[in-house]
């Protein structure tokens, strides 16, 4: 789902630069002391993981695959602050080792994956958690892949609005919302059905194997 | 990519030159600076591109072909758009991959010790799993002659993540031990 680099205009990504600056500022408040011998390599291995997760292709009816993004792993496993950092290195290690997203779109990519599916994966799972651990797990998994589905379909397609030439001619991406935002949220919601089962096995992994899971 | 540059700021060079990229809307400029690129990466060059529009290819040619079917049907379709964007996107792809290729981006990690030690295992764990990945895909291929139906599909994907779960479980306990025996958690 990630936004290539090329496809953002400056006015988009330098604020979301910034935002995300934030964000990487808080997620790493406190993370020397929430880390330890055992959680390092846990989080290490669910960030390398959620990269691996990404080049597995699960099917959308049609004919198209897409691929699991592994956010609500970390994000129920590690907590928010984590999740945001370790994805926010899966998709730095995507753009530079493979040209997969990039660097311009770094910061949006980072905000809308690593911050509100981790966000929404926590949030839904707390929820949703009287009606039953798999379920929650599941419907969290599920949102944490529509909603940044949302948010990178919403930003691609106010693109030709902010940078366009005085005859309306795009100068980055060139679908507006009424394109992007269905190309973009409709697959996903199909992705968000095999990231849920993925979730849901993951995590089963987890419990049998006693980690501690915020 | 300058010479005699510490990793740091070649980092901030990359990210100046990224940024600066952004802001030319010339498509002719852009296709210069490629071939500046193109000519001061030496023998590298070709190979470099090569892997950058490999890397480009997918993305760029569903929306090149999704805007001229419909600035066409519209009757606004401007050539020099896409040349903008795909060099534009060509470019920066190319840099990225350049500046991988000069600097180890562990070093450029350095003021950050945890975040490089989680990269660092990170990454050996990754070329790992692109390892077990291609074998499965190579093994799926080689076992369907005709193409896959959905429920293989899915099967074969439940399949690798399966074997990368229990990689993962098993590296991150020996990442632990030896972690602990070399004394990384001792300050």
């Amino acid at each position: 789902m990630h936004i290539p680099d090329g496809f953002l205009s400056p006015q988009t990504y330098l604020p979301a630069y910034a935002l995300a600056a934030g964000g990487w500022a808080w997620a790493a408040r406190g993370l020397r002391d929430s880390l330890d011998e055992a959680t390092v390599p846990r989080l290490a291995m669910l960030t390398a993981l959620a990269y691996g997760l990404g080049l597995v292709m699960v099917p959308i009816p049609g004919g198209t695959s897409g691929h699991a993004l592994g956010i609500a792993i970390l994000a129920l496993v590690f907590g928010i602050r984590s999740a945001f950092l370790a994805y926010s290195l899966v998709l730095l290690l995507q753009s530079l080792l493979f040209g997969a997203g990039g660097i311009t779109a770094l910061a949006v990519n980072a905000l809308a994956i690593g911050l509100v599916g981790a966000t929404a994966a926590v949030a839904v799972r707390k929820l949703l958690r009287r009606f039953g651990e798999t379920l929650a797990i599941a419907v969290a998994a599920w949102l944490s892949v529509v909603m940044p589905g949302l948010i990178v379909g919403i930003v691609l397609g106010i693109q030709p609005l902010i940078a366009h030439q005085p005859d309306g001619t795009p100068l980055f991406f060139p679908f507006d919302l009424a394109i992007s935002l269905p190309a973009v949220l409709l697959p996903h919601l199909f992705i968000g059905v095999g990231e849920a089962l993925l979730t849901v096995l993951v995590l089963r992994y987890v419990r049998v194997r006693r980690w501690p899971m915020v | 990519m300058a010479h005699g540059l510490s990793p740091r700021h070649e980092l901030l060079l990359y990210f100046g030159s990224v940024v600066a990229i952004t802001f030319i809307h010339q498509p002719w400029l852009l296709l210069a600076l490629l071939a500046l690129a193109l000519l001061a990466s030496g023998r590298a060059a070709w190979p470099r591109l090569h892997r950058s529009v490999l890397a480009v290819l997918a993305f760029n040619l569903t929306v090149s072909l999704g805007y001229a079917a419909i600035a066409l049907w519209q009757g606004n379709f401007r050539g020099d758009y896409l040349l903008l964007v795909n060099t534009r996107v060509l470019l920066l792809v190319f840099l990225g991959f350049w500046l991988v290729d000069r600097r180890n981006l562990l070093a450029a990690l350095a003021d950050w010790p945890l975040l490089r030690l989680i990269a660092t295992l990170a990454i050996s764990q990754i070329k790992t799993f692109e390892r077990i990945l291609r074998d499965f895909r190579l093994a799926f291929q080689s076992r369907n002659l005709k193409p896959p139906r959905m429920l293989d599909q899915t099967r074969h994907a439940a399949a690798q993540v399966h074997t990368l779960l229990d990689k993962s479980m098993a590296s991150a306990n020996d990442a632990a031990m030896a972690m602990r025996s070399r004394g990384a958690f001792d300050d």
